[in-house]
């Protein structure tokens, strides 16, 4: 008898992802890939690639929920905001966790989840990335580090330079200057990671924070702004082995309990 | 009748006679300089919030710049006069319907509807906001017409009575000030007149409003919002109690019918703050495709309040002082409380609306305590209510989105 399987898939700004579960529930498989700018047809394409890799016959998916920004355009039997889809997969990976920190590609949200995923509040930036993983990227860029890199030079920071604007853009700028006077990288980035630390932590403030405090999304892979939320936060952060897909996951979940 | 098995809108009957209506209103308006001069009525713009029982007692015209503003919304006209005000230096930041105003005086070919007819007069109370006061200082010296105040305090505890006796004091000589412009006296029996009128009105706009505790709700917020027109702008005519009327029999009906303006409605919703005009029924239609319809709000509401019997100066200088906008947090967290309680309410919706800050700038707060004292669940929408450039459609949704989903795992 063919064993059935559940698809999440998370169309986001920057990346996409996919995950694939068992009856179970279990973690068969998953894959990133960046969107580009047709995140349906990445998608697509990466569901085909991990269906090979596993030997699975097409109708042996029997249910797929997409979420995230490109969700309309990957055909699913449900499209569910990551808000929703996040607040899942954190539950069932950390179901002590109340509240759920999420930095993407371009969104910060903060979710104030029950038990059992459902979200009380959440709070999310508005018409401004600044502090999420675009503002990051373009500060990597200027510091001509690898983004993957920025936390690793972060630990090496002697001091930490203040960066006062508010604008991803005027930050950049900021931190030219910054370099041309001389200030070690690994400062400027430890300043850039408490610069998104603290624009986080005001939005988590919104919802109200309770323990236990979960960080996902790509930007909890940046162990420097790990460390700067821990401190501003005054607390552990659950961190997940790989935050990208938590929300994906979240989707899966969902698609396991359709009829 | 059948209910269709997919939700969608239920238009009312009245809405075509709501049209014609406004269009009435507005060509009345745009010619009024042509058939008011023989007849020695001038013509004042006004603030929503203005005490226009005693100008209508006068036989003055009146007509609201903020109407117009919505109406420039609701036709995607704001933004253009709102960069023609820009461009003349008025701050983005500054509500748009004064933006939208204020373009439209300085380029009326950008101005929908004939554009606004040109003053004799200005009338504002501060009772809804303070942008208003400046908005029409700047308009006094365009027109170079004369500007009439009235202060109304802001209440931030209690109504105190020294705060409703110097609003009256203003009332007084406001009518002082209104004979001596127009060479006429005020009768005492024709303030009275039209104080009824406005509360003929207003009573039945409270019957329509109230119709929507029924389960289905008769009514879905954008009928509320369009509707809404005349009860602004009629203010203390027959005109108003006619049209109200009307419109009330037919929400009866649809009541006795069983009738819902989200067939299969299966949340119920409050609004809180002015409509997204250049949106309107899009927007709503997020919801209502899902079983969610708005039966109520708390801005139409601010035309429900009535003016107490007695000594009508009193009844005015209470009732334009205390304003939900003019009240303090509390209160407006009462106010949504009530609501949500007495229309078996499910979850609320604010519009954090750029422009309106009195109403806006303390919407987070608000939302945090109804959520808390109610455990109803309240989302926060970043926009504006005629400002297109503020709207943005993927995180909207997104929010949205997520509030349904909410409200749809809570069963």
């Amino acid at each position: 008898m063919d064993l059935h399987y559940y698809l999440g898939v998370d169309i986001g700004s920057l990346t996409t992802k996919v995950v694939l579960l068992d009856e179970e529930g279990g973690l068969t498989a998953r894959a990133v890939h960046r969107s580009g700018y047709r995140g349906g047809e990445t998608a697509r394409r990466l569901v085909e690639e991990l269906r090979r890799e596993q030997g699975l016959a097409p109708e042996q998916i029997i249910r797929t929920v997409a979420t995230g920004y490109g969700r309309v355009t990957f055909p699913a039997d449900r499209e569910v905001s990551e808000i929703t889809c996040q607040a899942r997969g954190m539950a069932h990976l950390f179901p002590a966790a109340r509240t759920v920190i999420d930095i993407g590609g371009q969104d910060s949200k903060v979710m104030r989840v029950l038990p059992g995923g459902r979200v009380a509040d959440f709070a999310m930036n508005d018409k401004c990335a600044a502090g999420t993983g675009r503002f990051l990227e373009v500060m990597a860029q200027a510091l001509e580090v690898p983004v993957e890199e920025l936390g690793a030079l972060a630990e090496g920071a002697g001091g930490r330079c203040a960066i006062s604007s508010v604008c991803t853009v005027f930050a950049e700028s900021e931190i030219i200057s910054h370099l041309a006077q001389g200030t070690p990288r690994e400062d400027i980035v430890a300043g850039v990671c408490a610069a998104v630390a603290a624009r986080v932590a005001s939005l988590a403030a919104r919802v109200g924070v309770e323990p236990e405090i979960a960080f996902t999304g790509g930007v909890a892979r940046n162990r420097g702004v790990v460390r700067a939320l821990e401190a501003e936060l005054g607390r552990a952060l659950l961190v997940p082995a790989e935050p990208e897909i938590t929300a994906a996951l979240g989707a899966a979940l969902i698609a396991r309990t359709l009829s | 009748m059948k209910v269709a098995d997919e939700p969608r809108y239920l238009p009312l009957r009245s809405s075509r006679h709501l049209g014609r209506t406004m269009q009435k209103y507005y060509l009345l308006m745009r010619y009024q300089h042509l058939w008011g001069r023989p007849l020695k009525r001038p013509l004042a713009w006004v603030t929503s919030g203005a005490p226009v029982e005693i100008l209508r007692a006068l036989g003055i015209d009146v007509f609201y710049p903020e109407n117009y503003g919505a109406l420039c919304g609701a036709r995607r006209a704001a933004v253009e006069l709102c960069r023609a005000a820009e461009a003349a230096g008025y701050s983005q930041d500054l509500c748009s319907y004064a933006r939208a105003g204020i373009g439209a005086v300085l380029r009326p070919d950008l101005a929908p509807a004939g554009g606004m007819p040109r003053p004799d007069l200005l009338v504002m109370c501060n009772n809804i906001c303070g942008t208003v006061l400046k908005w029409y200082e700047a308009l006094a010296g365009l027109f170079n017409v004369p500007l009439f105040t009235i202060d109304t305090p802001f209440i931030a505890a209690d109504v105190e009575e020294h705060a409703v006796d110097y609003v009256r004091t203003q009332l007084r000589r406001l009518i002082d000030d209104l004979e001596r412009f127009t060479g006429r006296r005020l009768r005492p029996a024709e303030l009275e007149r039209r104080v009824a009128l406005s509360n003929q009105a207003v009573g039945l706009w409270c019957e329509i409003r109230d119709f929507c505790r029924h389960r289905p709700s008769p009514l879905n917020a954008p009928d509320l919002f369009v509707h809404m027109a005349p009860i602004v702008v009629l203010r203390g005519t027959a005109g108003a109690v006619g049209y109200y009327r009307r419109l009330r029999d037919e929400v009866a009906t649809r009541v006795r019918a069983g009738l819902a303006a989200v067939p299969g409605e299966k949340h119920r919703l409050l609004w809180d703050n002015i409509a997204i005009w250049y949106r309107l029924y899009r927007f709503f239609r997020l919801f209502s495709e899902r079983g969610a319809c708005f039966v109520t709000d708390t801005y139409t509401g601010g035309w429900a309040a009535a003016l107490a019997p007695g000594d009508p100066l009193e009844s005015l200088a209470r009732t334009y002082t205390t304003i939900f906008l003019n009240r303090p947090v509390e209160f407006r967290v009462r106010q949504m409380v009530e609501l949500i309680r007495a229309y078996a309410v499910d979850g609320f919706v604010m519009h954090a609306n750029r422009s309106c800050k009195p109403y806006s700038l303390v919407q987070e707060e608000i939302r945090r305590r109804v959520m808390n004292e109610t455990g109803v669940p309240g989302l926060l929408v970043e926009a504006d209510m005629a400002d297109a450039r503020v709207w943005a459609e993927e995180p909207v949704h997104n929010r949205v989105q997520a509030f349904l989903e909410n409200l749809e795992l809570r069963g």
